[in-house]
């Protein structure tokens, strides 16, 4: 007989006030110092203190992981990349979510600014990244107000694998850069869900990243303007929206040198490509006639 | 001693309560509609243990407080349990003593929290529930699914009930249904469950909530005719089945 | 052949499709009246449109039970921001909050696919487009729920905006009238109507102006 076991202590759906999942009355109310008009958190926890993440009573987590993710399709396929040069860090991304075969979004912003001098990229689960990059930003702010200075890219990236690692096996896909520029000059680190952080001077991430590693290694040198890089950057993620289905859009690229980021391209991909490949006009070698007594 | 696993919401092999999730005994559709004065609603009165009808007694619309009828199809022992902490519910409800009740709206708003709450468990009542109540003049007709979706509507209709009577109430339900034609329409809908349910039977119940108050009829048997052809040769002109 | 049991899943999908249209200085949003489940309609006048704050509504399809809890919640977090700030929130204070929402029922998610529609603090038209686990966008049209894939397509073929991504910049907003764009929404729905089963019955549209707030309703197919 199947029969699902499931733990007594159970995490708290809702607050102890508004419960009636265990089917015992509240009658609180009826005592004639009813603290309802307490403090928020004695009115309603869940809705006043910092919300913690429910977690689905399910016998197999891993297994209800698997069937919401089927159900809900996160949106996915992507081409990020950044690199160190003479002049600071280059990032870049397109712009594409889909859905399986869908395309759901041509204008997502993946390149998520966590605060004037720190950009991070977007791969992956788009919620997770927003998210947590958001929560990054928070932190990395804390952090400046309590040591009076900016948080290294070390740093950052290192509380971003911290969590992200506390979360690992949870079915978080995040597939992430952290670029900036620090004390220590340009930092550029590789972070992901599965709990790797690698630093380095080169990376692209996402379904379409090997395209753009064929043209970013192969044009990359340390010894560029701002000007080759960038142009260096948009053509590798032009490439990879060419050849990969999951990436298109448009091609942003951001630079981050000494005083900050700056944006400074972003280019509709459909048109780059006449760019890129510029239509020439061919000459018309013979011109077709009507075939006598046909 | 807690274990880690079910610190984390996963169940590990020293978790201590167990709780079925299957359902024993069931009852089948329940049809309920608005009529002219209030709610009148029909439910059989078999208990079904998986393909046997075990029970042929099982009372299941009951009255909730003054102004409230619920019918439930699903499992029994959850529609029992649910009765009886809504009547510890309207007991609470009426030491106040401040004039106050609880309408149907209310009770439909508080069943829809429980069913949604059990299914955020992962331990549902097992049922589909109809509420139907008449308050202040206001007429009030709703459903609840096991995982907690809900609706209002003139005309409401669980499980088999959905496919079969709901399109004849669609057909013929109107406003000004006098309670003659809205137990008819009714009866109407209990037969062709009837017919066509193999988990029916034929002794079933009809209550009327009105401003007056409730009323559920005493068990009866409707009229059948099983002298239809489609009966007496289902397979005829089913050509290539078997 | 194994024993076949009764099996339950804690989602359900009763369908339904939301579209959200934002102008110069109005918001058009708009979503059918049909609740479905399986090949069987609950109800076909189901308002799927919530308002949440004076200069913002919420169009949630999904499953129904998880989009009235989302509602309520946040009904109540909406309550709580007036009595402590004295105001009603703007819509991009309410994109984020139904963002992180979603998100801190990921493991657990609410099964809902929303449009918010509002004008934000210049009064201009905004409409924000989320995913079920809470990631999302500004854009300046868009469609979610189960003839998303039908009508996203067409809104993209009529109203094409430049992308807000561009450098340099193009204003996104629709160039349509609000007459035009109530009309255009209309057009989707009876189309939408003959091609996805979950969509029918009625279409409610919500227009948020300078004048305040108004909903209008228009038939469609009930088969």
């Amino acid at each position: 007989m199947p029969i699902l076991l499931l733990p007594s202590t159970n995490f708290k759906f809702f607050p102890p006030k508004l419960k009636c999942v265990d089917m015992k009355l509240d009658t609180s109310g009826l005592e004639s110092t009813s603290p309802f008009f307490g403090s928020g958190d004695e009115l309603c926890p869940e809705l006043s203190a910092a919300p913690s993440f429910s977690l689905p009573l399910s016998t197999d987590f891993d297994e209800f992981q698997k069937d919401t993710k089927a159900t809900l399709k996160h949106a996915k396929g992507t081409t990020t990349l950044a690199f160190i040069f003479k002049e600071g860090v280059m990032v870049a991304a397109d712009s594409r979510a889909s859905m399986g075969g869908y395309i759901s979004s041509q204008s997502v912003k993946k390149i998520i600014e966590i605060n004037p001098y720190m950009l991070g990229t977007m791969a992956g689960g788009a919620a997770d990244c927003q998210f947590w990059h958001r929560n990054l930003g928070i932190k990395c702010r804390l952090h400046e107000l309590a040591n009076k200075r900016r948080i290294s890219v070390t740093g950052a990236s290192k509380l971003l694998a911290n969590i992200l690692y506390s979360y690992r096996g949870m079915g978080l896909s995040v597939g992430t850069m952290i670029a900036g520029w620090d004390e220590t000059g340009p930092g550029l680190y590789y972070v992901d869900s599965e709990g790797g952080r690698l630093k380095g001077t080169r990376f692209s991430v996402g379904s379409g990243s090997p395209y753009a590693y064929g043209v970013l290694d192969s044009g990359y040198k340390f010894d560029m303007s701002v000007e080759e890089a960038a142009e260096l950057a948009r053509r590798a993620i032009y490439h990879a929206t060419f050849r990969d289905a999951a990436s298109g859009g448009v091609a942003s690229v951001y630079y981050v040198g000494p005083n900050g980021w700056k944006k400074l391209s972003g280019d509709d991909v459909g048109e780059l490509h006449y760019h890129y490949y510029p239509v020439t006009p061919s000459t018309v070698e013979q011109e077709m006639a009507e075939v006598a007594g046909a | 001693m807690e274990s880690i696993q079910a610190k984390q919401g996963l169940v590990g092999p020293n978790d201590p309560i167990q709780r079925t999730q299957l359902p024993y005994v069931t009852g089948t559709s329940v049809v309920a509609l608005k009529y002219k004065d209030g709610i009148l609603m029909a439910a059989d009165m078999g208990g079904s243990y998986g393909s046997t009808i075990r029970y042929k007694s099982v009372e299941r619309i009951k009255p909730i407080g003054k102004h409230s009828l619920l019918g439930a199809s699903g499992e029994i022992s959850d529609f029992q349990e649910l009765l009886r902490n809504l009547d510890e519910l309207i007991l609470y409800d009426n030491m106040w003593d401040d004039g106050n009740s609880l309408g149907p709206k209310e009770l439909h708003s508080y069943l829809t929290r429980v069913m949604y709450n059990r299914r955020n468990k992962f331990d549902p009542l097992w049922n589909s529930l109809v509420l139907g109540g008449v308050k202040n003049g206001q007429k009030y007709l709703g459903m609840v699914s096991m995982i907690g979706v809900n609706f209002e509507d003139s005309h409401v209709a669980t499980g088999f009930g959905n496919h079969l009577a709901r399109p004849i109430l669609r057909d013929e339900w109107h406003e000004n249904l006098s309670y003659e034609d809205g137990v008819k329409l009714l009866e109407k809908c209990m037969r062709v469950l009837l017919y066509r349910d193999r988990s029916a039977v034929n002794k079933l119940q009809i209550a009327k909530i009105t401003e007056e108050g409730t009323t559920i009829s005493q068990p009866y048997a409707l009229k059948t005719f099983w002298g239809f052809t489609a009966f007496q040769n289902p397979t005829a002109g089913a050509e290539g089945s078997w | 052949m194994t024993k076949q049991h009764p099996a339950w899943s804690p989602y359900d999908n009763n369908g339904g499709t939301c579209v959200a249209i934002a102008g110069a200085d109005y918001c058009v949003t708009a979503a059918d009246t049909r609740m479905s489940t399986g090949y069987s309609i609950l109800s076909r006048d189901y308002s799927k449109i919530i308002k949440l704050a004076d200069k913002c509504v919420m169009a949630s399809s999904g499953f129904q039970a998880d989009v009235k809890a989302l509602q309520k919640l946040l009904a109540a977090r909406h309550l709580i921001y007036q009595h402590q700030h004295n105001k009603q929130m703007s819509c991009p204070a309410m994109g984020q909050l139904l963002s992180n929402t979603l998100y801190y029922k990921r493991f657990f998610p609410y099964y809902s696919f929303n449009v918010l529609g509002g004008l934000d603090n210049e009064g201009k038209g905004c409409v924000y487009t989320y995913d079920a686990v809470g990631s999302y966008e500004r854009v300046g049209y868009s469609s979610q729920g189960s003839g998303s894939t039908l009508i996203m397509p067409f809104l993209d073929n009529q109203l094409k905006s430049p992308s807000p991504l561009l450098l340099p910049a193009q204003d996104a907003v629709t160039p349509l009238s609000e007459a035009e764009a109530v009309d255009l929404v209309k057009t989707c729905f009876a189309s939408a109507t003959e091609r996805d089963i979950y969509t029918g019955d009625k279409l409610e549209i919500v227009v948020l102006n300078k004048d305040g707030i108004h909903r209008e309703y228009m038939e469609l197919r009930k088969d």
